[in-house]
C-alpha cells in the first residue's frame, strides 16, 4: 500500500477580504483507508485539432481513479477542451464538455472510470499535453 | 486582483523513486493574460439527498469564458462520497476528505454541477460540502 498525498492551495484577494484556502488529502481506493497503489504519468504532443480519447477506461482496472491534467503551455491563445462521456471505438461520441484548459491552467478530480476522458487542442499546432493517473 | 491555484502530489513510495509534483495556475480570463476577476466565495452545505443537488447553475453567458470550481467532501468518514456530475454526466465521486478542482465550460443551461450523497442515510450523518467558483460571466448576478 502506497502513501500518495494531494494537496490544493488557492488564495484569492478578488474580494475584499483574501480568501486562502488549503486541504491535504490521501488518495485512497474506493471509500478505504487503503492508498492506491498504481501510477500512469504521459507526455503528448498533438497536432491536430480533431478530438482525442486522452485517458480510456481500459487503462485503468478500478472503478475509483484520480486524474491530474496539466496544459504548460506559455501561449494564453492555446487551450483544451475537456470532455467526458462516451466514447467508443476511437471516435468519441456523445461527450460533456467539462472545461477549457487554458495555458499553464490544470484539473484535479476523482474519476468514476465508466467514460473516457477526451480533449481537443485549440489549434494544429503542436501543443502539449501532461497528465497523471492514480488508480 | 489575482487568483492562484497550487496543486502538489507527493508520494514516497507509489513508485522505485519518490515522487512529487506541484503546479501552480493563476488564474486568467479565456484566452488571456487578465486575471479572473469575479467569485462567489467560499460556500458551505450540508447534503443529505441521495438523489442531485444542483451546487452551481450554469449560465449561458459564461460559455467559451473561464470558470474554475473547487469542491471537497470535508467528511470524516472515508467511506462517505459526493457524486459530481455535470448535465447528468458522471464525472467522479468525492471521497471523504477529497477534492476536485476543474474548469467549468457552462456550455449551456443543462450543464450545472450537481451533486448526490449517493450512500447518506440518517444513520452517517450530513456530508459537509464545501465549494468556490471563480469567473468572468459577464453577468455578476450568475452562479449564485
Amino acid at each position: 500500500m502506497a502513501i500518495t498525498n494531494a494537496t490544493i492551495g488557492i488564495s484569492s484577494n478578488v474580494t475584499d477580504s483574501s480568501l486562502s484556502v488549503s486541504n491535504t488529502t490521501e488518495l485512497n481506493t474506493a471509500g478505504t483507508t487503503t492508498g492506491v497503489n498504481t501510477m500512469t504519468s504521459v507526455t503528448k504532443v498533438l497536432s491536430s485539432t480533431d478530438q482525442v480519447d486522452l485517458i480510456t477506461t481500459g487503462s485503468v482496472s478500478t472503478t475509483h481513479a484520480y486524474v491530474y491534467i496539466n496544459n504548460p503551455s506559455t501561449d494564453e491563445t492555446k487551450y483544451f477542451i475537456v470532455t467526458i462521456g462516451n466514447a467508443g471505438a476511437g471516435s468519441p461520441t456523445d461527450t460533456e464538455e467539462i472545461g477549457r484548459l487554458y495555458a499553464g491552467d490544470f484539473m484535479w478530480m476523482p474519476w468514476d472510470v465508466d467514460d473516457d476522458i477526451c480533449i481537443t487542442p485549440s489549434t494544429a499546432d503542436d501543443m502539449t499535453v501532461e497528465y497523471m493517473v492514480f488508480s | 486582483m489575482a487568483t492562484t491555484a497550487t496543486l502538489t502530489l507527493a508520494s514516497a513510495d507509489i513508485a522505485g523513486d519518490p515522487v512529487s509534483v506541484s503546479k501552480t495556475a493563476t488564474l486568467t480570463k479565456a484566452g488571456t493574460i487578465n486575471d479572473l476577476d469575479q467569485s462567489i466565495g467560499l460556500n458551505r452545505v450540508h447534503l443529505r439527498s441521495t438523489t442531485n443537488k444542483v451546487l452551481l447553475s450554469a449560465n449561458t453567458e459564461g460559455n467559451n469564458l473561464a470558470a474554475k470550481v473547487y469542491i471537497i467532501n470535508k467528511a470524516v468518514d472515508t467511506s462517505l462520497y459526493l457524486t459530481v456530475t455535470i448535465n447528468a454526466q458522471t464525472v467522479g465521486k468525492l471521497y471523504g476528505g477529497d477534492f476536485l478542482f476543474i474548469p467549468w465550460s457552462q456550455t449551456d443551461t443543462d450543464a450545472n454541477i450537481e451533486v448526490a450523497a449517493t450512500n447518506w442515510t440518517s444513520s452517517t450523518g450530513d456530508i459537509p460540502v464545501e465549494y468556490a467558483l471563480f469567473h468572468e460571466d459577464t453577468d455578476f448576478l450568475t452562479n449564485a
